[in-house]
């Protein structure tokens, strides 16, 4: 064999093909690469901004790869946050780079993932029967927001710290429970050490998780349901 | 496939395979320019190692009691902190010039020894017996307040 063809794509190069005979010989891969999916031709209606989901998915996972770096060499201590950081940005090679990337890239996905929802809301595709995907899509969004709320606090500068006094007061307004909410938030009365232990937590461990578990619902569901019609 | 296929491929000079190559080549440059970056970020070099800012350090006093002393990381190596008398500290690095142990302070001697050969020293550095070839590198130190501040020398 000296060509492969899978969907719309040929290999002709024979190391590869016998990469690719080494597994399909063991493990029968055939059926999983040749999925219809590769026949399929975007619909010449979508444009511009139906690419926006797809996006966002680029901007989660250039966060999880420049996020992992940083945890190099963070310290999310309350005496060693702030300087790790600025070690970050000042004396690892490159660091100023990942960090930048981290930054701005997380400015970067809270537009799209707006430009996002906005089409989805303006072009009504919301609705039935896609109603399940607009839930999914709002608890990603969710996270999205939690994930820069929670990643604000992480460098624990001035400007850090006073932002989460500030946003773990609002829910304080609330009659009877809001207390609760806040110093559930905090850990505590107040901002401290134990505040950015569980921010680091939900930063690191619990919000990409969950974005990973739902961004698979959304998929699974926009493949079972196939993309909208035009408007 | 066609024989012309096979052709052009057997020349290797024709446009198709000019254009595989210049693909070829962008990948490889694009997949390099991130790569690149990332070793470099994650290879230690002396700029990624420790996190103190600047070239003082400090400890508090009450973590050396007069006539003690403690070992602590100064410019991420192990130094040794005496304080002989109240007012008076001394700030060694604590790696004995012989094979690399770590010396101890000997309160009764007031020299340090290494546990490793037996190699002697005394608070300035200075070898005083053992198989120790050169002195410990010192450092400045200085009692403030309720601080103990070690500079470079
Ligand atoms: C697995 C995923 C992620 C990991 C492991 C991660 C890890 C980190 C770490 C260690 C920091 C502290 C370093 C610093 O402040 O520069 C940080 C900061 C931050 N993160 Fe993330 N992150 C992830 C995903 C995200 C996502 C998806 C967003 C937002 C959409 C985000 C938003 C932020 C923000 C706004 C900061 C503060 C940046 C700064 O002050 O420079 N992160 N993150
Ligand atoms: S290592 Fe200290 S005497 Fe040999």
């Amino acid at each position: 064999m000296n060509e492969l063809r899978l969907g719309p794509i040929l290999i002709r190069n024979r190391f590869l093909i016998s990469i690719y005979n080494f597994v399909e010989n063991r493990l029968g891969i055939k059926e999983i690469l040749d999925l219809e999916v590769f026949y399929k031709l975007a619909p010449s209606y979508l444009g511009i901004f139906s690419c926006f989901g797809g996006i966002t998915f680029f901007m989660f996972t250039l966060q999880v790869v420049t996020g992992i770096l940083l945890l190099v060499y963070y310290i999310p201590t309350t005496a060693q946050a702030y300087d790790s950081v600025v070690h970050i940005t000042n004396n690892v090679p490159f660091g100023w780079l990942i960090r930048g990337i981290h930054h701005w890239g997380a400015n970067i996905m809270i537009i799209t993932v707006f430009i996002h929802m906005g089409k989805i809301y303006f072009h009504g595709i919301y609705k039935n029967p896609r109603e399940l995907n607009w839930v999914t899509g709002i608890v990603l969004l969710t996270c999205t927001l939690s994930f820069s709320f929670t990643g604000y606090l992480l460098p624990w500068t001035q400007l850090s710290y006073w932002a989460t006094v500030v946003g773990t007061e609002i829910p304080s307004a609330m009659p009877v429970i809001g207390d609760y909410i806040k110093i559930f938030l905090r850990g505590g009365a107040d901002v401290s050490q134990i505040t950015l232990t569980r921010f680091f937590a939900v930063h690191i461990m619990v919000l990409p998780a969950a974005v990973i578990m739902f961004i698979v619902l959304h998929i699974i569901m926009i493949r079972r349901q196939g993309i909208s019609g035009p408007l | 496939m066609s024989d012309e296929i096979i052709k052009e491929e057997v020349s290797g000079k024709d446009r198709r395979s000019f254009l595989n190559l210049s693909i070829f080549i962008s990948f490889a440059v694009a997949i390099g320019g991130v790569l690149y970056p990332i070793a470099k970020y994650l290879l230690p070099t002396d700029s990624t190692k420790g996190t103190e800012g600047g070239e003082t350090f400090f400890i508090s006093t009450d973590d050396v009691p007069v006539g003690s002393a403690k070992l602590v990381r100064y410019k991420n190596r192990p130094t040794i902190v005496v304080r002989l008398k109240e007012n008076e500290v001394y700030a060694l690095s604590a790696v004995c010039t012989h094979l690399g142990c770590i010396v101890k302070w000997h309160e009764d001697a007031k020299e340090l020894l290494c546990p490793c050969h037996a190699a002697r020293f005394d608070l300035y550095g200075n070898v005083l017996g053992g198989p120790a070839p050169k002195p410990l590198p010192t450092y400045k130190a200085a009692v403030e307040e309720d601080r103990i501040l070690i500079r470079e020398a």
